[in-house]
């Protein structure tokens, strides 16, 4: 026969006898404690839901969504890199990185004129 | 959750109970440990629940022990007498389903005995005590309820063992 230790005999009574107070609470108190339950599992619904809401998701989804399409219609429209620049593009980067005075070009009209002028001038209409 | 909170409920009140010898004030705890827990812990893993809910309580009841600590100076202070803890009128009632009334009178006599020895520990004994003995939990879930180191359960729980011992000779027998 296994005698079960003294410790252990005690410890299984202290149990007993705390279940046993647990049983019968009185109507008061397990009313009080199912109210209790029920507004701690509200609650615990209410987290799950804030956690996971619906409406925010479709927020975010059309979001992403709008912001893709934008992006892609960007990409979409603009010219690719290997596409040649338009002529006077390139006249246009040749004049903004050459070394000369940019009022030349700017009075580049004035210049004609006079030049005319000088060429009316001359009785032979030849030039200096 | 709504199983495993009405698993814990009746022991969570006693044990609130014990600390505070105060039936509303042990519902108050209750309530407290409820929202704290379902808005804390409701999505962790289903396993981590019972350590965790312990956790609450004792937390909400240390709380409860230092704020009642300081009122009772206060009112000493004062010069004014302690509020006194009445005690629950259901239970002396007696139990008319009970096929033996002599063994069920022992038995709430017993049961009185063990409560008031338990009400008499210090607070982190009776935790020790409850959570081990009657919670059954082994010493590393009691320790982190506790918010202590293995040894301190140890030591807490065996002062709380000997004591009891020393108080319910006659449970023993």
């Amino acid at each position: 026969m296994n005698a079960k230790d003294p410790e252990e005999l005690f410890l299984e009574k202290v149990q007993g006898l705390l279940d046993h107070g647990t049983e019968n609470l009185g109507s008061h108190t397990e009313r009080r404690l199912e109210d209790i339950r029920g507004e701690a599992l509200t609650a615990a619904e209410e987290k799950r839901s804030r956690f996971f809401p619906p409406r925010r998701w479709v927020l975010v989804g059309s979001f992403a969504m709008a912001t893709l399409a934008a992006v892609g219609l960007f990409f979409w429209l603009s010219p690719s890199a290997t596409t040649p620049p338009p002529t006077g593009q390139i006249e246009d980067l040749e004049i903004i990185t050459s070394q000369e005075q940019i009022d030349f070009y700017q009075n580049l009209d004035f210049y004609r004129w006079l030049g005319s002028k000088e060429i009316r001038k001359r009785p032979n209409g030849k030039g200096l | 959750m709504s199983r495993f909170l009405a698993e814990v409920e009746r022991r969570a009140f006693q044990m609130a109970k014990f600390a505070t010898r105060n039936r509303d004030e042990a519902l108050d705890l209750v309530q407290e440990t409820m929202l704290q827990f379902v808005r804390r812990y409701s999505i962790r893993p289903q396993q981590e629940w019972k350590a965790l809910f312990y956790r609450v309580l004792r937390s909400r009841i240390t709380d409860w022990y230092r704020r009642t600590f300081v009122r009772r100076k206060i009112l000493a202070w004062l010069g004014r007498p302690e509020e006194e803890d009445p005690e629950d009128p259901l239970q002396s009632l007696p139990d008319t389903g009970n096929p033996n009334p002599s063994d069920h009178a022992l038995r709430q006599e017993q049961r009185g005995v063990l409560e008031k020895a338990i009400r008499a520990l210090p607070l982190r004994q009776q935790q020790a005590f409850l959570l081990r003995a009657w919670e059954g939990m082994d010493l590393k879930q009691t320790a982190f309820v506790m918010k202590c180191s293995e040894g301190s359960v140890k030591t807490h729980y065996s002062r709380a063992v000997h004591t009891l011992r020393g108080l319910l000779e006659g449970i023993r027998s």
